[in-house]
């Protein structure tokens, strides 16, 4: 599983770090940084919520 | 009054090349059905409660559910060319317009109200554009609101609020009028202090921020013209701005002011005039609101006990999910307004380029195909995908972690403190823009 993070959608507002904040964070120029792309099993559900709550829809996984 | 000077406000045309390459796009009569027999447009409509709005966006809802509608009527600047505008009423539409910001654009103006153009540019800042401007602006100070940054002001939020309602918890009288002595204090302070409002300009700001949603209530509006409340509240903010600039120029500090002074964005400072408008916006977006959620959720707990017993049974575990119902219920901000650029069909309706379509945030609020019993004041509402902060996309509410943490902490003292309180009856602001409240009693045991 990989997280896919479309830039030109993301808009930094950091919804998905409230949901996983071990896989995101937004930087202090608003950008965000994906702290483990290729997340193993035990974070697939808080992955999962990130992609729901991002109002932009700039996340998806991809299963490799 | 002063105008600003014309070489400090970013010209239409500069404006235009980064919003939209074709150019601005008329609106037009042509193809449009008859106006909706079920009108949400006329000054009565507005004038009505909250309930009898619900019950007639509920009517639209299951009748009407992307109605054409005559233009807003008594709108400030009235446009003899306007049209009308679709009505999206049902939650689907509003996020699905929402989300396709390549078809509805924000860069024609996001207000319900047809608005003095001068207000306009001077207020609206970010909110009224499109990519990639609005992103350059809004990333500027966007990392100060993520939920990691605001879980670390966390107790600065708390504190605060403790000594907002320490401020009347012990009033003998066990009463306060709840907006102007508890709703209004903790947001405005949390706004200043991220912005870096000094003390003695913090009241002036707070007045300023609620004279522009203030423009059709007759009794704030106290003989002036609609345009004149607000031009003057935006001629205060834009003062209060300039000091503020002047000051940070010389002495930065660690607030918003300094990101926004210090920052270039495609290759070129920010004007004063710029940096005044984004303060106007925020101002607004970031005191108003939520001293309107807390008004409507103390109602809302003094007209559903069983609600507020529950949250105190557990409070911590359980007002992460309580919050997002306070804001559901209340739903602060009313509408905003898109442009469609594209021809694409909704609710069996073809929406072609220049229409205007305006999002009706508390109807989507109370569609039963998303919500079970959307009427009701329900804390454990668990998901609830409300539109209280938009319908997501690139708009979707900055400080919506912000306002849920004020809430958070604003309702820990309360509950804990004057568990007992109940609120009268509140006095409604006239608008067509924000459920706000003016006035509401408020009555408490008071704390030993």
């Amino acid at each position: 599983m990989r997280i896919v993070v479309d830039r030109d959608r993301c808009t930094g507002l950091g919804m998905c770090e409230a949901e996983a904040p071990d896989l995101f964070e937004v930087q202090d120029d608003g950008t965000l940084k994906v702290l483990n792309d290729c997340p193993g099993a035990g974070d697939r559900e808080a992955a999962e919520s990130a992609v729901m709550a991002c109002p932009t829809e700039a996340l998806s996984l991809v299963e490799d | 009054m002063r105008a600003p000077s014309r070489g400090d406000v970013p010209s239409a045309n500069r404006e235009a090349s980064v919003t939209i390459d074709t150019g601005f796009v008329p609106a037009t009569s042509k193809f449009k059905p008859d106006y909706s027999p079920i009108d949400v447009s006329s000054k009565a409509f507005w004038n009505k409660t909250s309930e009898e709005r619900d019950e007639r966006f509920a009517r639209l809802r299951a009748e009407d559910p992307v109605s054409w509608q005559r233009p807003v009527e008594d709108a400030v600047a009235p446009d003899p060319h306007d049209p009308g505008y679709w009505a999206l009423v049902k939650h689907a539409d509003i996020v699905k317009v929402s989300r396709d910001a390549k078809t509805f654009i924000s860069g024609q103006g996001v207000m319900f109200d047809l608005l003095a153009p001068m207000f306009l540019e001077m207020s609206q800042s970010f909110l009224a554009m499109d990519a990639p401007r609005h992103d350059h602006l809004r990333r500027l100070i966007s990392s100060a609101f993520t939920p990691r940054r605001i879980q670390r002001i966390d107790e600065q939020i708390q504190v605060a609020a403790r000594e907002v309602v320490d401020s009347f918890a012990g009033a003998p009288s066990g009463e306060i009028e709840f907006v102007s002595q508890c709703a209004e204090l903790l947001p405005v302070r949390l706004f200043c202090d991220m912005f870096g409002v000094p003390g003695e300009l913090r009241e002036q700001t707070a007045k300023a921020a609620a004279d522009i949603v203030s423009w059709a209530d007759p009794e704030a509006l106290a003989g002036r013209s609609p345009a004149e409340i607000q031009l003057g509240a935006c001629e205060v903010l834009h003062g209060i701005a300039a000091r503020i600039i002047a000051e940070r120029r010389k002495n930065p500090a660690d607030d918003l002011f300094t990101n926004l002074v210090q920052a270039e964005v495609d290759g070129e400072r920010l004007t004063n005039a710029e940096i005044g408008s984004f303060f106007v916006l925020l101002s607004v977006a970031g005191t108003d609101t939520t001293k309107h959620t807390s008004s409507l959720t103390v109602k809302a707990m003094t007209d559903f006990p069983d609600q507020r017993t529950w949250l105190r049974e557990d409070y911590d575990t359980r007002i992460r999910t309580a919050a997002e119902e306070f804001v559901r219920y209340a739903s602060p901000v009313m509408n905003f307004r898109r442009t469609a650029v594209g021809e694409v069909e909704l609710g069996g309706k073809k929406i072609i380029p220049g229409d205007k379509v305006v999002l009706f945030y508390p109807s989507g609020n109370r569609d039963s195909d998303v919500f079970a019993d959307p009427d009701r004041f329900d804390l454990s509402r668990d998901p609830n995908p409300h539109l209280g902060f938009g319908g997501g996309g690139a708009h979707f509410c900055l400080g919506n972690q912000l306002a849920k943490g004020a809430l958070r902490a604003l309702f820990r003292e309360l509950l804990t403190r004057i568990p007992d309180f109940e609120a009268g009856t509140p006095d409604l602001l006239g608008t067509n823009f924000m459920r706000g409240v003016k006035r509401l009693p408020f009555r408490f045991t008071p704390e030993r």
